[in-house]
């Protein structure tokens, strides 16, 4: 499972998330951009579905670890959602892989994907974020998001359903982004070091 | 004290920090003071400097959207009376409180092995030695990307595709950017793995040089922790008997 490879994209990927993430994070914009390092991570390794799962996850946690201890302290409770967007990315984004990196590109084909990929996965992150944000929090976090929940807050909604409808607003739209940046980088990534992440090439490390 | 000692202390203060209330919070407070000033000394003002950094922007985040924009605090919402900006503003000091030491405790436990490089630090955790390979690799490709970003932008620059500035130009080049540092990041790591480390044997060092020694508990360790516990405990059943 833990080939010398797949460690190497595992901690990149991790190194993508934070680099990304902490940026996005500190600008305070509405979405969050900090899994496009777990989705990329997935694409790489598939199409051993386990594995993909696994190596993203992990990648996934380390980028949460080492951007909640340095950049946002409210990352770390947010475990639950790395797990479900790894489930997402290694079981429905990885599929679309071949459709990410077809010569020429199929536009409508990679629109269509990246936007089923995008809201499946933004939709189950909104629902599973959203009780950590209202029991943690309050419903505020440190993301740009908190506008959306203040903003549902003040049209009258109950604490819970301003924050499920800001997840639902918010995370498909982040969400599509993410996948569409992660296929373009997937796409951009030479195939060589494809090959080699996935042990068609042997390595000689 | 060990590096094991200080992330056993470090986690259970956390989980202090999330449950407790008021009295709680200064409960630990207090005990997050006294271990800084005994572990890490004069120094630990640093780590004061740098929380303050952290936390006074996501502060005076949380001010304005719950003391500025909604004026209630969420349990009056749950409760659906009308609130005040007050009781928003408590809520908005509680939860800086307990980020704030959190920051702070993580800052203070960094700064007391600051004479440690990564990996030495690493090396004496007691954590499966993949997990140790994991982290050591990924600090090591986060400074990659560092310097894939400074390269490609230095490149991009040169070349006449970006500017230095903020300009127009910068955001339509913008993701020509990203995916020269992705590339070059990529490039970087591709010679590693098939050139570099081969001829060096590095991946076949990594393996020792992280297998340390220093793995068990100190006394010390275990006094700290203790009370970390007994902090917790305490700060709880205060916290339920003045609610």
């Amino acid at each position: 499972m833990f080939t010398t490879q797949r460690l190497i994209v595992i901690a990149l990927c991790a190194a993508l998330n934070f680099s990304i993430g902490s940026i996005v994070y500190l600008v305070k914009l509405p979405i969050y951009m900090d899994s496009v390092g777990t989705m990329l991570c997935a694409m790489l390794i598939w199409p051993d579905r386990k594995a993909a799962f696994v190596c993203c996850l992990i990648s996934s946690l380390i980028s949460t670890l080492f951007t909640g201890l340095l950049v946002n302290p409210f990352l770390p409770w947010f475990v639950g959602t790395d797990l479900v967007i790894a489930l997402c990315a290694a079981f429905v984004t990885a599929n679309f892989g071949d459709t990410f990196r077809a010569r020429p590109m199929q536009p409508v084909m990679f629109g269509s994907r990246v936007l089923i990929a995008g809201i499946v996965t933004g939709v189950v992150a909104a629902i599973v974020s959203a009780p950590v944000v209202v029991y943690l929090f309050g419903g505020v976090t440190g993301s740009g998001s908190a506008f959306l929940v203040a903003f549902f807050l003040k049209t009258g909604e109950q604490l819970w359903k301003a924050v499920l409808l800001s997840g639902l607003t918010a995370d498909p739209v982040d969400k599509t982004l993410q996948v569409l940046v992660s296929a373009l980088l997937f796409r951009a990534t030479p195939s060589d070091f494809i090959a080699m992440v996935r042990g068609s090439t042997p390595a000689r490390a | 004290m060990t590096p094991n000692g200080a992330i056993v202390f470090g986690a259970a203060t956390i989980l202090a920090t999330v449950t407790s209330g008021g009295y709680g919070l200064a409960l630990l407070y207090t005990l997050v003071a006294i271990f800084s000033l005994i572990e890490v000394g004069p120094r630990c003002a640093g780590g004061l400097k740098r929380a303050v950094i952290v936390m006074a922007p996501l502060a005076a985040f949380m001010l304005v959207i719950w003391v500025g924009v909604v004026g209630r605090s969420p349990s009056e919402i749950a409760t659906g009376v009308e609130g005040s900006r007050h009781s928003a503003l408590l809520y908005v000091a509680v939860v800086s409180a307990r980020l704030f030491l959190i920051v702070f405790l993580v800052q203070a436990v960094v700064m007391r092995f600051d004479d440690r490089t990564p990996l030495s630090f690493v090396r004496v955790l007691n954590m499966p030695s993949a997990a140790k390979r994991l982290i050591i690799l990924t600090l090591s490709l986060i400074e990659t990307l560092r310097n894939s970003v400074d390269r490609s932008h230095t490149a991009l620059v040169s070349a006449g595709v970006v500017t230095r500035g903020i300009s127009l130009r910068n955001v339509g080049s913008g993701w020509i950017l990203v995916q020269t540092v992705w590339l070059t990041a990529i490039t970087t790591v591709t010679a590693r793995m098939r050139d570099k480390w081969p001829v060096e044997n590095t991946l076949a060092l990594l393996g020792p040089a992280l297998d340390g020694s220093e793995k068990g508990l100190s006394v010390r360790d275990i006094v700290w922790a203790a009370l970390a516990v007994m902090a917790a405990i305490a700060g709880y059943y205060l916290s339920w008997r003045y609610a």
